[in-house]
């Protein structure tokens, strides 16, 4: 793919801290596509998309957004960000925020702003620390939504919400992809979530990405066998992707399970969720 | 920066009621003990103070991070609490002044510019230490800070009196002092505080 195809490309992303090392991450998010970064805490999802946004300086490697390296004003009004927690100040209420934001952003869009909090139930006049956990959401969404946005960025957005306020934050993000040039990225751990609206799923492990992938193959190619302890030992090397054992059966990852079902005939090959392909990585071997 | 400007100033609007009370209740009493000139002094120390414990509520609630990723630079939002400490240390040595004046209208008082020097000199002197303090430090050590500067300007003060001897020659030279350090702080912070992971 085309580097100016992506609307995000990350390359050989590395941050050192203490104990914790984001080590070479590389991955792109394609223009009309949602990519999710999935998995467990402290895997390296909010280092990855801080660095990524310039809040944290990389120790090397290079971030390319909508085909530009250096992270300008210019560039920064077409992305579009939502924390992981409400990080408007509670004594603002939205229509302050609206004044605010108008005034920072060249491109904000004041009645687009307002129909979308119509649309979300938000008032505009109540202040924020007022506002329920998934209203606060919907509110940094509109935001990111109201100044032309090509690229939004959502670190955990949809954590702690009820399913209802997250079907309705998905619809969201799933309207605003529906423009070839916009693109999404979503670090999450509720893998459902992604399962619904990602294109691409990041799996990053101990600051590593494991793998970048379709969702799709990963739903409908990756399968898990379930074998006990002699066709465990039949299973070609080349054909576990990660294995491990549980109480009364084996299972392995692997990544064709029709072709696995073909080979390995007297196995029960089940699909794989993405959850599941995660724990298999973190909680199992690999080759 | 006017919208950086207009967030904080929606902020500090919330708060202006406690703050006037205060204001009320501590400059009135000192005031009626020694000066009301005393009040360009308290007003201008109070209003400054309150512009910089901004820059921890901003961590707290994590506006900082949002204004990472605003289109603005770094310098700007560093330049929008030097900018702002010095409207809001301004507004309150306005306010405290006209008192004053008000206040020596009634009954003449003749340290008033004495008054006036120390107000600048001390709201220099702390900015340029609590601004960049409260960038650096989390917020319950920025306020130690606030804490420490506010006194220690003053000891700069008293120190700078028993050298001139004459209080107002005395302030003058500390003010001077204060805005060459704010200008300095200012501008060690713009080059400096970008540097830092800002998440």
């Amino acid at each position: 793919m085309r580097m100016q195809d992506n609307a995000l490309a990350v390359k050989g992303l590395t941050k050192r801290y203490g104990r914790f090392t984001l080590e070479n991450v590389s991955f792109s998010v394609p223009r009309g596509t949602v990519v999710g970064l999935v998995g467990e805490n402290g895997a390296g999802k909010s280092t990855t998309l801080n660095a990524a946004l310039g809040l944290i300086h990389a120790d090397a490697g290079s971030v390319e957004i909508l085909g530009e390296q250096t992270l300008d004003a210019a560039l920064r009004e077409q992305i579009g960000v939502v924390f992981d927690a409400n990080a408007f100040p509670n004594a603002l209420t939205p229509e302050k925020l609206n004044r605010i934001f108008r005034r920072i952003y060249r491109t904000w869009e004041e009645e687009r702003y307002r129909s979308l909090l119509r649309e979300m139930g938000l008032p505009a006049d109540r202040r924020i620390g007022k506002l329920s956990k998934g209203m606060k959401m919907k509110l940094a969404i509109a935001v990111a939504l109201s100044h032309g946005a090509k690229l939004l960025i959502l670190d955990e957005a949809t954590s702690g919400l009820d399913p209802i306020a997250r079907e309705e934050i998905l619809d969201l993000l799933l309207d605003f992809v529906q423009a070839e040039d916009h693109a999404v990225l979503i670090s999450s751990h509720i893998t459902s979530d992604l399962e619904k609206i990602a294109d691409y799923i990041v799996f990053l492990h101990a600051g590593r990405v494991i793998f970048e992938k379709p969702k799709d193959e990963l739903r409908y190619r990756y399968g898990i066998v379930r074998c006990g302890e002699a066709q465990f030992a039949a299973i070609d090397e080349t054909d576990r992707v990660a294995w491990r054992r549980q109480d009364y059966e084996w299972e392995v990852l692997v990544a064709d399970r029709e072709a696995a079902q073909r080979k390995y005939p007297k196995s029960v090959v089940d699909p794989a969720t993405i959850d599941e392909i995660m724990l298999l990585h973190i909680k199992g071997e690999t080759k | 920066m006017k919208g950086l400007l207009l967030k904080d100033f929606f902020l500090i609007r919330s708060v202006l009621g406690i703050l006037l009370l205060v204001l009320v209740v501590v400059g009135g009493g000192m005031s009626a003990l020694t000066s009301t000139w005393v009040l360009t002094v308290v007003a201008t120390v109070m209003f400054g103070m309150i512009g910089v414990t901004t820059i921890g509520q901003d961590k707290t609630s994590g506006w900082s991070r949002v204004a990472g990723v605003l289109p603005v630079s770094p310098q700007a939002v560093v330049d929008s609490k030097y900018t702002l400490y010095l409207l809001l240390s301004g507004a309150g040595f306005a306010l405290g002044g006209v008192i004053g004046l008000l206040g020596a209208l009634v009954q003449p008082q003749a340290d008033g510019a004495t008054f006036v020097a120390i107000s600048l000199a001390i709201a220099l002197l702390s900015g340029s230490i609590t601004i960049p303090c409260n960038f650096l430090l989390g917020e319950e050590r920025g306020i130690v800070s606030l804490i420490i500067a506010y006194p220690l300007s003053t000891a700069v003060f008293v120190g700078a009196s028993m050298i001139w001897k004459d209080p107002l020659t005395a302030g003058l030279m500390v003010a001077a002092a204060g805005v060459a350090l704010y200008m300095a702080s200012w501008l060690a912070a713009r080059k400096l505080l970008p540097r830092r992971d800002a998440a």
